[in-house]
């Protein structure tokens, strides 16, 4: 290849060898990626290449899994599970559901499959993300991961039949319970973290950082720890070069994608029976109806009482009123035009704070510091997070004690004598 | 009267099911505090030798040889030598306490004569307490790798020499000694040298002391640097052209599947349901905010019945999207799914431009750091203490005004229910009865 010849965007010769590497910066940035070969084969539909596609995309799909543990699953299961996923997110192709379970087809179909997945989002980073390795000392600022989890399954069918009330008080005492013990372990670790941060301070090579963080510190101690943690980095470093390569060249892997799917033939228009794939049933969206109506009841009787207060009351009245009200109503949609964007569909709630996972490092006090967030800006928001939640907490319990008082019912009834207030 | 009260089976089960993931979440927290404590801990104890340990080539001149590898017996007149050491250091460390005024506390060691009788032979077992340095004993502890990479600076060269006295009486090295010369007379080497007797490691002592493994430190900052790339590839032409590239592909891949499809995939319900769930509690965190506010003048008054007012549109928007949501799942078929699907990911915050490696947190002091920790616990507990509220609202409310009023069972629910539900099952409310007289 001479100097002189500029590169142009289509050119065979170079797409030839361009697409191969593509492919491999892919399959090296994956885990369990296959070899190009592989990638072509499947191209072209033969068998051999199905095993290692299914495999590629269980561990894709499973990203929670731990390395070893997806052996634990039979390739049958794996299947299976691949399908569901697939499913479960939308994929479009029937043909994917009705490969056999046994794995032993499919090479080009799961091609398919993957390079979906690959084009709905970035998968690569992702996964790089999730897994991984952590060096310094994190703590997530924002309750977002908590937040997301999935919430108790469906109670399946028992033979327990009632319970006592008094195992709900028990129940809330244990929680209560477990809060405060973790309260304290956290205090504790909180403790033990500065004082390592102070012990260490001056010792790391990267001069925003300053001091080890246990991480670091854990590998001096142990070396054997040390080397297991060099090798788990290396190795990351190696998938994100390759995920650097594979952003770099990837157009060429989607011109041949579009061959691939050429190469296809077309799908019966006629809808083939499908096993049925679990949905959330409107069952499970009741409650979110409840709860939105509940709330859509405290504001319209909120409002009424109000706009009546207003009504007869001796504030706005006169010419320049009008004036005024306009310029109000301005200024209360301006304050909450970021509260209805983020009620939109689709619209982004990030409740206006810092996010995600952040790595503690200790500063002296009153030093300028560098770029990073700084701790007296978190405990600020996380203070007015707290306020608000406590409001809602107190409004749901006043509600509650209504309602309550209003089942007992007037005298002559018994006296309710509340337990001393706070 | 002790009534049982029994509930329903439907409302039991759910509440009981809440109530254990909750109990079950935080369990799961626990546990991953408990690794890190049990980490941090040992950090911060005296460390133990590694098992493993190679044996290290003879260091050069840099490296501060303290390990003995063989046991050796002390002769009386060594015992004596060191006996007078162990003096002067003693006087020593009395004299830097004068002059200093060491903050960090207890600086007297334990230097006890009676320890250095103790056989060399003996591993040094590690104090538990970590604020006290194990007492100079002649016995063999191999300080870690970090301290042997350390380049040991040039005030420490002096004691050296010092404790080549003792070394060469017990400890039998020849490496890194250099002429034998009692340097008991500079209090300056004898004050370096008291930090420095052959004893365990601790963190609080001589953890600034401690360097990396270069290894590691290159291959830390290529991570560092790699992931800094991979954030800021995300704008540049060539990914123009491969963004439009895909959202092509993915229309082919639409328009030559033979069926149409959902309308919507499982997991973008799910996760319209979660935002929807958020954007609830948004909304009622606003209203709580307008609902406390105490207006001072006509103009405020005015204003928040104006937010009022915005907030039930927004909330009847919501509601209106919520509807068409149930619609398009309606004509899905399917049961709530009994296992959990695995969920991707999203960066929280949902946004346009994930970083995909972690940011700093700067803190000043232990009792931010404790703050800050301190809060988000706290934040956590409230949401999940919300939660909890709600379901148990909708379960439980129903129950007091199912049941026969005013009967014993009903009071007695009543009086737990109050409990749960207003009171966060903490305190419980008095009731008096008026007795009819008996007859």
């Amino acid at each position: 290849m001479g100097r002189r010849r500029r590169r142009r965007r289509v050119d065979p010769a170079d797409a030839t060898r361009a697409l191969p590497e593509a492919i491999a910066a892919l399959s090296q940035t994956l885990p369990a990626g296959p070899s190009p070969e592989t990638f072509r084969r499947a191209k072209f539909d033969r068998p051999e290449a199905a095993p290692a596609l299914w495999r590629l995309l269980f561990r894709v799909l499973s990203p929670q899994l731990a390395d070893g543990a997806s052996a634990s699953f039979s390739p049958e299961a794996q299947v299976r599970s691949v399908k569901l996923a697939l499913r479960t997110q939308g994929y479009p192709r029937r043909a994917l559901a009705q490969l056999p379970d046994d794995g032993s087809q499919g090479g080009r179909e799961l091609l398919l499959a993957l390079a979906w997945l690959l084009a709905r989002g970035p998968l690569p980073e992702r996964l790089l993300t999730q897994n991984r390795v952590q060096l310094g000392d994190e703590m997530p600022v924002c309750e977002c991961e908590a937040l997301a989890s999935p919430g108790p399954p469906t109670p399946s069918v028992e033979a327990d039949g009632c319970v006592d009330i008094r195992h709900l008080q028990w129940l809330m005492g244990k929680l209560r319970f477990r809060w405060r013990n973790l309260m304290a372990s956290q205090q504790e670790q909180c403790a033990l973290l500065g004082k390592i941060h102070s012990y260490t301070r001056g010792c790391h090579s990267d001069r925003s950082l300053g001091h080890l963080s246990v991480t670091e510190t854990e590998l001096l101690r142990d070396p054997e720890g040390g080397r297991q943690l060099l090798r788990r980095l290396e190795r990351e470093n190696a998938r994100l070069q390759a995920a650097l390569e594979w952003r770099r060249r990837e157009l060429v892997f989607w011109w041949w994608m579009d061959t691939v799917l050429g190469a296809c033939p077309p799908e019966a228009s006629q809808p083939t029976f499908l096993p049925r794939i679990p949905t959330p049933g409107t069952g499970a969206l009741e409650p979110l109806v409840q709860e939105l109506q509940a709330l859509q009841g405290e504001l319209r009787e909120a409002v009424e009482a109000r706009r009546a207060a207003w009504e007869a009351g001796v504030g706005g009245r006169g010419p320049e009123w009008s004036a005024a009200r306009t310029a109000l109503r301005e200024a209360v949609g301006q304050d909450l035009a970021a509260l209805r964007q983020a009620c939109e569909r689709g619209g982004s709630c990030s409740l206006a704070q810092p996010h995600g996972p952040h790595r503690l490092v200790r500063t002296e006090a009153g030093a300028p510091g560098g770029p990073g967030l700084r701790a007296p800006e978190v405990i600020e928001a996380l203070r007015s997070q707290e306020a608000r939640l406590e409001v809602v907490l107190r409004q749901l319990q006043g509600q509650c004690r209504q309602e309550l008082a209003r089942l007992v019912g007037a005298p002559p009834g018994p006296v309710w004598i509340l337990p001393p207030g706070r | 009267m002790d009534t049982t009260v029994t509930l329903l089976a439907g409302s039991s089960r759910r509440l009981v099911a809440e109530l254990r993931d909750a109990l079950d979440s935080c369990a799961e927290r626990q546990r991953q505090l408990e690794r890190s404590l049990r980490v941090s801990r040992r950090l911060l104890r005296a460390w133990e030798p590694a098992e493993t340990l190679a044996p290290e080539p003879t260091p050069g001149p840099e490296t501060n040889e303290e390990a003995p590898s063989a046991a050796c017996i002390p002769s009386p007149q060594d015992l004596k030598e060191l006996e007078l050491l162990t003096q002067a250091l003693e006087k020593a460390v009395r004299v830097r306490k004068g002059i200093s005024n060491a903050g960090e506390g207890n600086k007297a060691p334990s230097l006890k004569s009676g320890s250095i009788a103790t056989s060399p032979a003996t591993r040094a077992s590690a104090p538990p307490s970590t604020s006290h340095r194990a007492g100079s004993r002649a016995s063999e502890t191999k300080p870690p790798r970090g301290i042997r990479q350390t380049r040991v600076p040039t005030k420490d060269l002096p004691e050296r020499r010092l404790l080549s006295v003792g070394d060469q009486a017990c400890m039998g090295q020849g490496a890194g000694a250099t002429k034998p010369k009692s340097g008991l007379r500079n209090e300056q080497i004898v004050l370096s040298a008291a930090s420095q007797a052959p004893e365990a490691f601790t963190l609080k002592d001589k953890g600034i002391l401690l360097q990396l493994p270069e290894a590691f430190r290159k291959a830390a900052s290529r991570n560092s640097r790699l992931w800094a790339q991979l954030s800021s590839t995300q704008t540049s032409d060539s990914v123009d052209a491969a963004t439009t590239a895909k959202t092509q592909f993915l229309q082919k891949m639409q328009t030559t599947s033979g069926w149409p499809g959902p309308r919507l995939s499982a997991t973008e319900v799910e996760a319209e349901v979660r935002h929807l769930q958020t954007a609830c509690l948004l909304l009622r965190l606003r209203m709580g905010e307008e609902l406390t506010a105490d207006p001072k003048d006509w103009m405020q008054e005015y204003r928040c019945l104006l937010t009022l007012e915005e907030l039930q549109a927004i909330v009847g928007q919501c509601l209106h999207g919520l509807r068409e949501l149930c619609t398009v799942v309606e004509q899905q078929l399917g049961p709530w799914p009994e296992g959990r699907f695995p969920r991707a990911s999203l960066p929280c915050g949902g946004g346009a431009d994930p970083i995909w490696s972690p940011q700093l947190l700067l803190y000043s002091s232990t009792q931010e750091l404790q703050t800050l920790a301190a809060l988000r616990l706290r934040v956590a507990m409230l949401h999940q203490q919300i939660h909890l509220e709600k379901v148990l609202m909708a379960e439980l409310l129903p129950l007091v005004c199912k049941q026969e009023p005013l009967g014993p069972p009903w009071l007695a629910l009543c009086r737990a229910v109050h409990s749960l539900l207003c009171e966060g099952g903490q305190r419980f409310l008095t009731i008096l009865r008026e007795d009819k007289p008996a007859d």
